[in-house]
């Protein structure tokens, strides 16, 4: 049995389970469906429901559990199982289709709820597609997990946690110490952050408080636009326009560096792409903030800049914070803009003060470095590759922070206001 | 008693402390007040009754031009404040609310400390030239909205923790810390019960001997209780003014005397 | 208690005059921030446009070749095995000499100008466009044929702008003569500059021919991965929402997913790429660079997105209509599937193409699953090898960051190119999502 006949076998007894079970009911009812406890759908519904979803749920397990299986040594018995008789999965759904059919049509009486069990049967649905939610979460730690364990087999910890220098290399003795990555990250996030939190904050402040109707419907989604446009963008941007400007116009002539890529590149960039992040998030944040608390300051005799300073800011101040929090998330996870306008030299943490902050010299960061280390010729046997995951793992645990302490601070604020 | 106090306006009622000539106010295309002319008296309370949406709210709104706030409003008319017209184009809308100070419908302390509170408007007008002015001008206006002794220990927590009554206290505190001349209220009691409503009512009674308060109410009670003048307002137009008394015991329009005995509203 | 100050209100106080400056200056700022914003972004269209317009045009070059039997068929047979032996070796030089008998022909002489400069006029993936013909239509060994091809990378720089006679005299790939020669060439209406179709249909090429490189393989490798995800995300991302939004009960386990859920919206997607690459291919064992893939890293990205989206459309939905249904004896399901969802479609629907967008665009983890991949071959749907979606393939934005790690800079013009059309697609999508947010809104 084919993967195919399966298909259109398990789609029959689906069709054939509707027809019967509905025929059952109306009939055992003596053909008056006002005896029936449920209308006569809901029986031929249950039985269909009895048929696919029994009958798909083991297709899909049993191909799982073969591909996994064969790929990687695993549950021995069942790769045997499989490869002796290839149509064992298909087979197998078939059967479990059928015994929920018959399950069904058994059960069809007239006293019988079938609008409950039809829904019962929706309701899995619904359940096992809010728990892919949860699974991703799952698959996302152990994906990272498993192989980050294997690198720290390798590569003891506290080096690479700890180390300052980062120079990979395949032959062997390599150091893979985070520190250089780390500060390439915050150093670069720091930039954009002080450029796109002020812009981001004011753009917010004069578009709602100030600005009138027609500024408005034009500069809004303008900057809207912005959030819109995918980050490959913004690094071509960096790399073929940015970069080279900032070369030419500002690290040549001051003698501080000739790298096309740099972290102010970069930082800038990046603030650009989170402008429209920060300043819907502090849109939303400063309209929740009462108008009953602007008219008592403007009552006062306020002007709107003071009112705004000393009342909307401070009372929206968690909420603001909250934003800057995801902003950062979301600057320590970006991955496209640095490789292409950052470059790929790590930074070099004992070469002295000036080196480190001189925002004109390239300097990677955690995201660059996953991507190096995992495309290309990979062996995942070899620190090199590995270490990749533990990468990962730090980045997703350093958002996680931001992301979740952002969520709870956000979500107190609104609390507060509603 | 209550003759004693028309008496007394008598003797002060030459002084206008505000008077408005030909006011109307536009919300976009809706007409919300037509052509009233009110004069509002120095050290006098000036109630403004009538029913839901007829306008007094909003011709409130335009004695502090409250209502440039509002994009779509237009307000036209003149509106003079010691014989200056608060409208003209020279006239700075922040000076003007520094001398005519609102207290709200609903008690909107900022999230700041009960002393921040009452000390923001003399910080922002530079009313006081240090911290020992400051924190008198602070004691003086909380005295004075009787609501000193309540928070005279805790002066550095959050205004937002006071009960609603306190609340609207420190916002007529917080009002008053301006000295302004006019003090406009816009139905200062409807969101508080009735103990915090007689504090209130008491404390706008004692005002008078300073301000001149222009009081909204829903309640005729409230009307009669504080104002020596009343003025009734019914789809716009201001359909009677004069003394409180005389409005509530011998109004010369029908319209108002539906309304007292409570036909309309 | 301070006196009441009796100045004119028609006179500024200091003080006041003061406090307005202040005023004017706060708003400048707010101004300002704004005209930074709109600025980057015109900054940003500008020099993508500006560099990129140009790779939907190309410089071609009309040649009338004889096609030898004596080399392209020795055998005489016109035997398509023996003629498929012959290789684009020896199909240059016969192009080589169309390009120099054109060239005799108009009478034109350069200074300067050698054989080999006139074989490279010629982009080197004419050889195999020629050989193509002829193996597509063996009767055409021994004729005359007129056939268009592609001029080099360097000579079509020269007339975007690229290339110039001072840049050539330093440039080891290009000489100022061959340069001449084209101009000469152009002026004889042998060598034009136009509209490019090629540039949307055609393979990716290797590092040498940037001229002939194309978008065909990526738009298709992407639409494959828009199909499993619209297909995947939509109704698991409903179906989840309907269950939290409508069913689940309200207690810490929900609390859980509804934080997870935000989390997951936060994640970087690079993170989301390390997923791809451990569980469904290492670990699945699915194969690299394939649509499929790519496909399902995007629906668990996209998930989160549309999940969001749909709750707030399900929000929306004023609880009275579920009242009303539930006030007739629906049951909780029916009045959610009869009632609310169709009311809240127009907001899922709006969500899911916005959705749709961020994965259209989405680079990093595409690159960990090795779609970065030099691929030439379109790949087929399915096919019982690799299964549906399973040939490997490439995308559009990868396309793109894989054109900027190419040495010839002419790969640039071929990116930015890219990214218009990665642009135009987005455009459509949001406009699509407007309009139907504008045609299908409804206010409470």
């Amino acid at each position: 049995m084919s993967p195919l006949m399966m298909l259109i076998s398990v789609l029959a007894f689906a069709i054939a389970g509707y027809v019967i079970a509905r025929k059952r009911a109306v009939g055992m009812a003596g053909g008056d469906s006002r005896k029936l406890a449920s209308l006569p759908g809901f029986y031929g519904q249950n039985a269909a429901y009895a048929a696919l979803i029994p009958g798909f749920a083991v297709f899909l397990a049993g191909s799982i559990l073969t591909r996994i299986s064969l790929k990687n040594d695993m549950f021995g018995l069942w790769a045997d199982l499989v490869t002796r008789l290839p149509n064992l999965v298909p087979t197998l759904a078939v059967l479990a289709a059928g015994a929920g059919l018959a399950h069904a049509i058994y059960r069809t009486r007239p006293e019988f709820r079938a609008r409950v069990a039809a829904e019962s049967w929706v309701m899995i649905l619904l359940i096992a597609a809010a728990s892919v939610a949860i699974l991703t979460t799952v698959a996302i730690v152990f994906s990272m997990l498993f192989e980050t364990v294997n690198f720290f087999g390798q590569y003891t910890w506290t080096e690479f946690l700890f180390g300052t220098t980062w120079a990979p290399d395949f032959r062997g003795n390599s150091a893979l110490g985070i520190l250089p990555l780390l500060w390439g990250t915050l150093y670069i996030s720091v930039i954009a952050l002080l450029f796109a939190v002020p812009v981001g904050l004011f753009a917010a402040i004069y578009l709602s408080e100030y600005a009138g109707p027609k500024l408005r419907a034009v500069a809004k989604p303008m900057i809207e636009i912005l959030a819109g446009i995918p980050t490959i963008v913004y690094g071509l941007f960096a790399l073929i326009t940015v970069g080279p400007m900032i070369r030419d116009w500002l690290a040549l002539p001051m003698g501080l560096g000739s790298s096309g890529s740099s972290v102010l590149t970069a930082g800038l960039v990046m603030g650009v792409m989170l402008i429209p992040f920060v300043s819907s998030l502090s849109d939303d944040i400063i309209n929740a903030v009462p108008q009953a608390m602007r008219d008592g300051s403007l009552g006062l005799g306020a002007t709107k800049s003071e009112t705004i300073r000393h009342v909307v800011i401070p009372a929206a101040l968690p909420g603001i914070v909250g934003a800057v929090l995801l902003a950062t998330s979301r600057a320590i996870g970006e991955t496209m803009i640095v490789v292409l306008g950052a470059g790929a030299a790590a930074a070099r943490l004992n070469q002295g003060l000036g080196e480190m902050v001189n925002p004109f010299e390239a300097m990677t960061t955690v995201t660059v470095k996953i991507v190096s280390q995992l495309t290309g010729d990979t062996d995942f046997a070899a620190p090199e590759t590995l270490v990749a995951f533990a990468l990962g793992l730090t980045l997703f645990t350093m958002t996680l922070g931001l992301n979740v302490a952002a969520l709870i601070i956000v979500r107190k604020y609104r609390e507060q206001y509603e | 008693m209550d003759d004693m106090r028309y008496l007394e306006i008598d003797v002060t009622a030459q002084t206008n402390k505000m008077t408005a000539r030909g006011v109307d106010v536009f919300y976009g295309d809706t007409h919300a007040i037509k052509a009233v002319d009110v004069d509002i008296l120095d050290k006098t309370v000036t109630a403004f009754i009538g029913p839901s949406g007829c306008g007094k709210s909003t011709f409130l709104r335009c004695l502090n031009r409250m209502n440039d706030t509002i994009d779509i409003c237009r307000v036209k008319g003149t509106i003079l404040l010691d014989g200056e017209d608060i409208y003209d184009p020279k006239v700075d809308s922040v000076q003007l609310r520094a001398k005519v100070g609102m207290v709200f419908q609903k008690p909107n302390p900022f999230p700041k400390s009960i002393y921040d509170n009452v000390a923001y408007g003399p910080k922002i007008h530079g009313l006081t030239r240090n911290k020992a002015e400051l924190d008198e001008v602070v004691e003086t206006s909380l005295r004075r909205a009787a609501i000193w002794d309540e928070v005279k220990d805790r002066l550095q927590s959050p205004g937002t923790g006071l009960s609603g009554g306190q609340q609207q206290r420190l916002c007529i505190a917080r009002a008053i810390a301006t000295s302004p001349e006019v003090l406009l209220m816009d139905e200062p009691c409807s969101a508080l019960d009735p103990i915090a409503t007689a504090q209130v009512e008491e404390l706008i009674d004692e005002l008078r001997s300073q301000f001149s308060v222009v009081i909204v109410t829903h309640s005729m009670q409230q009307a009669a209780r504080v104002s020596q003048r009343t003025a009734f307002f019914h789809l716009g137009n201001l359909v009677e003014y004069g003394e409180t008394g005389q409005i509530f015991t011998a109004p010369k329009d029908p319209r108002t005397e539906s309304y007292i005995t409570g036909r309309i509203g | 208690m301070n006196t009441p100050r009796k100045g004119s209100l028609l006179v500024q106080d200091a003080r006041t005059k003061r406090r307005n400056a202040a005023e004017a200056r706060f708003k400048a700022y707010g101004l300002t921030a704004i005209a930074v914003g709109v600025l980057a972004l015109i900054v940003l269209v500008t020099s993508i446009l500006g560099n990129g317009l140009s790779a939907f045009r190309q410089t071609e070059i009309m040649l009338t070749v004889e096609l030898p039997e004596s080399k392209l068929d020795k055998s005489g047979t016109r035997d398509l095995d023996v003629m498929k032996k012959v290789t684009t070796l020896t199909y240059g030089p016969i192009l080589a000499k169309g390009l120099k008998d054109v060239i005799a022909a108009n009478g034109i002489e350069i200074e300067g100008l050698t054989a080999k400069d006139v074989d490279a006029m010629i982009s080197k993936e004419a050889s195999a466009q020629l050989r193509d013909r002829v193996l597509a239509d063996p009767s055409l060994v021994g004729q005359t044929v007129e056939i268009t091809v592609l001029a080099s990378g360097r000579i079509d720089g020269y007339y975007k702008g690229r290339v110039s006679l001072a840049s050539a005299e330093l440039d080891s790939n290009v000489t100022p003569a061959q340069l001449r020669l084209a101009d000469a060439l152009k002026d004889k209406g042998i060598l034009v500059t136009k509209l490019n179709p090629a540039f949307i249909t055609a393979p990716d090429a290797s590092d040498q021919r940037p001229e002939a490189a194309g978008l065909g393989v990526a738009i298709l490798g992407s639409a494959y991965m828009m199909i499993v995800v619209l297909v995947l995300a939509l109704p698991i991302g409903v179906a989840a929402s309907i269950y939290l939004e409508e069913f689940a009960p309200k207690n810490r386990w929900t609390d859980l997913i509804e934080v997870n859920i935000s989390n997951l919206a936060a994640v970087p997607s690079i993170v989301f790429g390390i997923l791809g690459l451990a569980i469904f291919i290492n670990f699945g064992g699915l194969r690299a660079s394939a649509p499929i893939v790519g496909g399902l890293v995007l629906t668990l990205m996209t998930l989160p997105t549309i999940i969001i989206s749909t709750r707030a459309a399900l929000k929306s939905v004023p609880p009275s209509i579920r009242d009303a249904a539930l006030g007739v004896g629906a049951s909780k399901m029916q009045a959610v599937f009869h009632h609310v969802l169709p009311l809240a479609a127009p907001g899922i629907l709006t969500g899911a193409i916005i959705g749709l967008a961020q994965a259209l665009g989405e680079t990093a983890p595409l690159l960990l699953i090795g779609m970065v991949a030099f691929v030439r071959e379109y790949p087929a749907a399915y096919s019982a090898a690799d299964g549906l979606f399973g040939e490997p393939s490439t995308a559009l934005p990868v396309q793109v960051f894989n054109w900027t790690q190419r040495a010839d800079p002419a790969f640039f013009e071929r990116a930015s190119g890219a990214i218009i059309v990665l642009l135009v697609f987005l455009l459509i999508m949001n406009a699509v999502a407007i309009i139907l947010r504008r045609r299908f809104e409804r206010r409470w």
